[in-house]
């Protein structure tokens, strides 16, 4: 079973790759997972210091703005408009001098004070300022000894710094003392320096309070609800947060720098993104490279599954692939290509023993076969003739069974030798077709042509075979059939050419052409085989029986049992028209032991005058040779309980002569179960007083045409006469049949002759007409006596 | 100049003594530390000195070399003084003090018209061009006064009576009043006088 290819290849391929990605992917997760979490702790530890770098670089911001604020303060307080209002000495001026000139530099609050630090005028009301006062008190003291150092001061909610500057005119004549609120200015300008957010709250009774912010409502409010940690809670964004505590005179003031992480993160993040993109890349090529690998291996597989299923298909041809590859896969291939060499090699003498016949060396029966058919699909479009000749030898059985298989074996490459030089076109083809059957396909022959190559392969066979001492000549029927004259296919082309063989032979004739009648004549026969098989199971035949009479003396002996065919539409069918084909078929055994069981059932019911009567039957060269026929018989006799010895069996010469050895030991064989054995219509065959003598034999039955013609024939008469003094030398009885006048029967009567058979005494009788004849008979001799 | 201020001292002391008793008075200045001061102002208030008091004419505060030349200049009440300009750059003089406040707005040369100082005290004047400029103008009501000379000052023909000496310097803090002590000064002969200075700034 091949495995189905697709899945078997694909699933390696998926598991090959599908292994190595999945490793790959294990380790890039975890790479990437530990790149992240150092991306995060780096990144936190950059906002971290970035935070420090904000916190300082924050209070050094106010620091700056401090001195920023006392120089222009100063330069304020040079100010000689300033200075003349301030020291106009008019209250309402003053204060209004402080409050113009204080918002020129951006002071919400201003303040001058003579030499000694005491308040001689304020831009703020004395109530607003009533709180701030006691701080405000002792603020230009510390000032004096801090110029850049002031704590923050809340008001109205809102840190101020302070700075204080001298009034000169030249020389210091008072102090202006200036409040700054810490502006959402300065936190945007952290914002273009650092990209830190800046969130200013006050805390004050518990309660925090946003002054300003840099950053969005929502995020301000989050920092603001949150008083401590480092990582500002809520949101989606990792915003890390630094609160920095801010010296103040009243109330807590708190800074509250954030940073967000995504800025720092957002390079990682195109780098993680670079690093997944690489990492997919990375993977991409994996999974490309494994299944180009993988590939590599399963191509081979699969080329190598295709080359076998090819092999399975019996294509030996084409060599197996990847046989140049020096690794696993090549010694597969080569293995495999061995495999494929070794096998088309014996699938080669397979074919060869197949197709050819190794005793001639010529194409068998059924390479014959092909390369007609191959023959008449090539000449189809040429609509070219082409002929086949079937050849059988004739007695090559007989040189077999008398000079032996050898003998026989080189016969048939003789011959084979002779039809071969005889084939010289091309395309012409010699067979053996089994047995002594040969066959030749003669291609662009039409009928005319294969006849005279039929006189060729007869002028060929003129000259005897001589082998060792033996000389044999040679015979053999033909038969010729064309294409497309007589069948349009190989199948029908050859049964034809047969059955002209097969005519040929039975007319004795050499070669014939095929012709339509033959074919009839052979269907005749065919049908003739399945009305017999009817006839013997609708019981249609009849036992006739030709009686033997003693000589002299007429009295009935023996009887010689005939069959006949009441055929049901044709009526009595003469025995001539099926038993010889009953005999060519085999089915003479069948119509054998009919006989035998009809016989002996009449044998089994025959009254008491007839006691002694012996029955002769016919036996066939097919019944000779069936191992079977002595047990069969005797199975026969002993269900009727009839003994052997009522039955004489008749055995033609040339019965036995087919093969001589198998007869022999049958006719041994029957001998000895006791049936008399007779031979039949003796003096027409071949056989040898050597052989007969060893023969069980009992009786000799001369052949009718001595005995019809002894009376106008005198060597007829001799042979008669002489046969029975060799039987009677021999010790057999001796028949004579075709006795079918009373003058012969005298004579043979006078030669001695033991029993007669003929017309004269009686034609074949259906059995109850045979009783009756018997007992007139019997009647008759005994008014005679 | 200060030979004209002792000979304008002589003077008076001349006159002054041809109708009645006078005395010298010899002053003795010095900080906390006992170190001699000069430019100190030294001057001796009474009612009869105030009655004798008289503007003084030619006067005038100098600009040269960017600076006020005298640095310290004691007039009498009532004077006019003049501000030339002997620098190549124009200056801008002011005052806030109570006790003249004035402007003369940038000039050359000898501005037209010389300032009135009527009321006595201490006047800061600076440059509003120059802040480094400083100059006092001490106004008094009596004529009898002086600048120390390393700590030394003599007024003579100076009446007999009760007076208050007053005695300032310009290392006293800004707005600050003259020291005052008393003083009795003889019908003849010399007196000296002893005054500290604290709470100066060098």
């Amino acid at each position: 079973m091949i495995p189905r290819l697709k899945r078997g290849a694909s699933s390696l391929i998926t598991r090959l790759v599908g292994l190595s990605l999945l490793l790959l992917l294990v380790v890039q997760i975890a790479g990437f997972g530990v790149v992240r979490q150092s991306i995060e702790a780096n990144a936190r530890r950059q906002v971290a210091r970035e935070l420090d770098i904000a916190e300082h670089v924050w209070e050094r911001m106010l620091a700056q703005k401090v001195e920023q604020l006392r120089d222009s303060a100063t330069l304020l307080a040079a100010d000689y408009g300033f200075r003349s209002a301030i020291n106009s000495g008019d209250v309402e001026t003053v204060q209004s001098v402080l409050e113009n000139h204080g918002s020129r530099i951006g002071a919400t609050v201003t303040a001058f004070l003579d030499p000694q630090f005491k308040v001689t005028a304020s831009s703020l009301a004395d109530e607003k300022m009533g709180l701030d006062q006691r701080l405000i008190a002792d603020l230009p003291a510390y000032l004096s000894r801090n110029p850049t150092g002031a704590p923050l001061i809340v008001i109205e909610g809102v840190p101020h710094q302070f700075v204080m500057v001298p009034m000169r005119a030249p020389l210091v004549i008072g102090w202006v003392l200036m409040g700054f609120p810490v502006s959402q200015d300065l936190g945007k300008e952290m914002g273009l320096l650092l990209q830190v957010d800046v969130v200013l709250v006050t805390q004050s009774e518990g309660q925090r309070r946003l002054v300003f912010s840099t950053t969005t409502p929502e995020v301000s409010q989050r920092a603001l609800a949150q008083a401590t940690g480092a990582e500002l809670s809520g949101g989606s964004e990792l915003v890390l947060a630094r609160h920095v505590p801010m010296k103040s005179r009243n109330g807590e003031v708190e800074t509250i720098l954030l940073r967000s992480a995504e800025e720092v993160l957002a390079p990682y993040r195109r780098l993680q993104w670079l690093l997944a993109l690489i990492s997919g890349g990375g993977l991409l090529l994996v999974a490309l490279g494994s299944s180009l690998v993988a590939r590599r291996i399963t191509t081979p597989l699969r080329d190598l599954l295709l080359a076998t299923q090819r092999l399975a298909v019996g294509e030996y041809q084409a060599p197996i692939a990847h046989l140049e590859r020096r690794d696993e896969i090549g010694n597969l291939a080569r293995a495999f290509d061995h495999m494929r060499v070794d096998i088309d090699h014996q699938q080669s003498e397979i074919r060869h023993l197949a197709y050819w016949d190794r005793l001639t060396g010529l194409p068998n029966r059924e390479r014959f076969r092909e390369a007609l058919e191959q023959a008449i699909r090539d000449n189809t479009p040429l609509a070219r003739p082409l002929a086949v000749v079937s050849l059988d030898l004739d007695r090559f059985k007989h040189v077999n069974d008398v000079l032996g298989y050898a003998f026989g074996d080189r016969l048939l490459q003789a011959v084979a030798g002779r039809l071969q030089n005889l084939v010289t076109q091309p395309g012409d083809l010699v067979a053996r077709r089994g047995g002594n059957e040969f066959a030749v396909l003669l291609q662009g022959c039409d009928a005319k042509a294969a006849l005279e190559f039929t006189q060729r392969i007869a002028r060929a066979f003129e000259v005897p075979l001589a082998f060792d001492d033996q000389t044999i000549d040679l015979s053999a029927g033909m038969g010729v059939a064309c294409w497309p004259a007589d069948a349009d296919n190989a199948d029908l082309l050859l049964s034809r050419s047969e059955i002209a063989m097969y005519t040929a032979k039975r007319k004795l004739s050499g070669a014939l052409l095929y012709d339509a009648a033959f074919d009839s004549a052979s269907g005749q026969m065919l049908s003739l085989l399945t009305e017999m098989r009817r006839a013997v199971e609708h019981n249609e035949l009849r036992l006739f029986l030709q009686p033997k009479v003693s000589l002299p003396g007429g009295q009935v002996l023996a009887a010689e049992a005939l069959v006949r065919w009441q055929h049901p539409q044709r009526g009595l069918v003469p025995p001539m028209d099926f038993i010889p084909f009953a005999e060519q078929t085999g089915f003479v055994r069948q119509l054998t032991l009919w006989m035998f069981e009809a016989a002996t059932r009449l044998i089994a019911g025959l009254p008491e005058p007839l006691a002694g009567l012996r029955i002769s039957i016919n036996l066939s060269t097919r019944d000779l040779l069936d191992p079977e026929l002595s047990t069969r018989l005797g199975t026969l006799l002993q269900r009727h309980e009839v003994r052997p010895e009522r039955f004489c069996l008749e055995i033609t010469e040339s019965a036995i002569m087919d093969d001589p050895q198998r007869a022999e030991t049958m006719l041994n064989r029957l001998s000895e179960q006791g049936f008399k054995l007779s031979i039949d219509d003796f003096g027409t065959g071949y056989s040898s007083l050597a052989y007969l003598k060893r023969l069980p034999v009992d009786e000799l039955k001369i052949d009718k045409s001595f005995v019809m013609g002894m009376e106008k024939d005198e060597d007829d008469a001799k042979i008669v006469r002489s046969t029975i003094d060799l039987a009677h030398n021999l010790g057999l009885s001796v028949v004579a049949e075709g006795v079918e006048s009373a003058a012969i029967m005298e004579r043979l009567g006078q030669l001695q002759c033991d029993e007669a058979q003929g017309y004269h005494i009686s034609r074949p009788l259906p059995a109850e007409a045979f009783l009756t004849w018997c007992a007139q008979q019997t009647a008759a001799a005994a008014t005679a006596a | 100049m200060k030979s004209v201020w002792i000979s304008l001292g002589a003077f008076v002391a001349a006159s002054v003594g041809t109708g009645c008793l006078a005395a010298s008075v010899q002053f003795d200045v010095r900080d906390e530390a006992g170190k001699p001061l000069t430019d100190a102002v030294l001057f001796l208030e009474s009612p009869e000195a105030a009655k004798a008091v008289k503007p003084l004419q030619g006067a005038e505060m100098a600009q040269q070399g960017k600076e006020f030349v005298p640095r310290v200049l004691v007039v009498t009440k009532g004077t006019e003084l003049a501000f030339p300009n002997r620098d190549k750059v124009r200056h801008h003089v002011y005052s806030f003090s109570p006790a003249k406040k004035f402007e003369l707005k940038l000039y050359a040369g000898t501005p037209a018209n010389p300032v009135l100082f009527d009321q006595p005290g201490v006047v800061l004047l600076g440059c509003n061009i120059h802040d480094s400029m400083v100059g006092w103008v001490l106004v008094v009501n009596t004529p009898y006064h002086g600048l120390s000379q390393a700590g030394r000052l003599t007024l003579d023909n100076v009446p007999a009576g009760n007076y208050r000496l007053r005695s300032w310097h310009p290392g006293l803090p800004v707005g600050a009043a003259a020291l005052d002590q008393a003083l009795v000064v003889p019908a003849s002969g010399s007196v000296t006088a002893s005054v500290r200075m604290a709470g100066l700034t060098p």
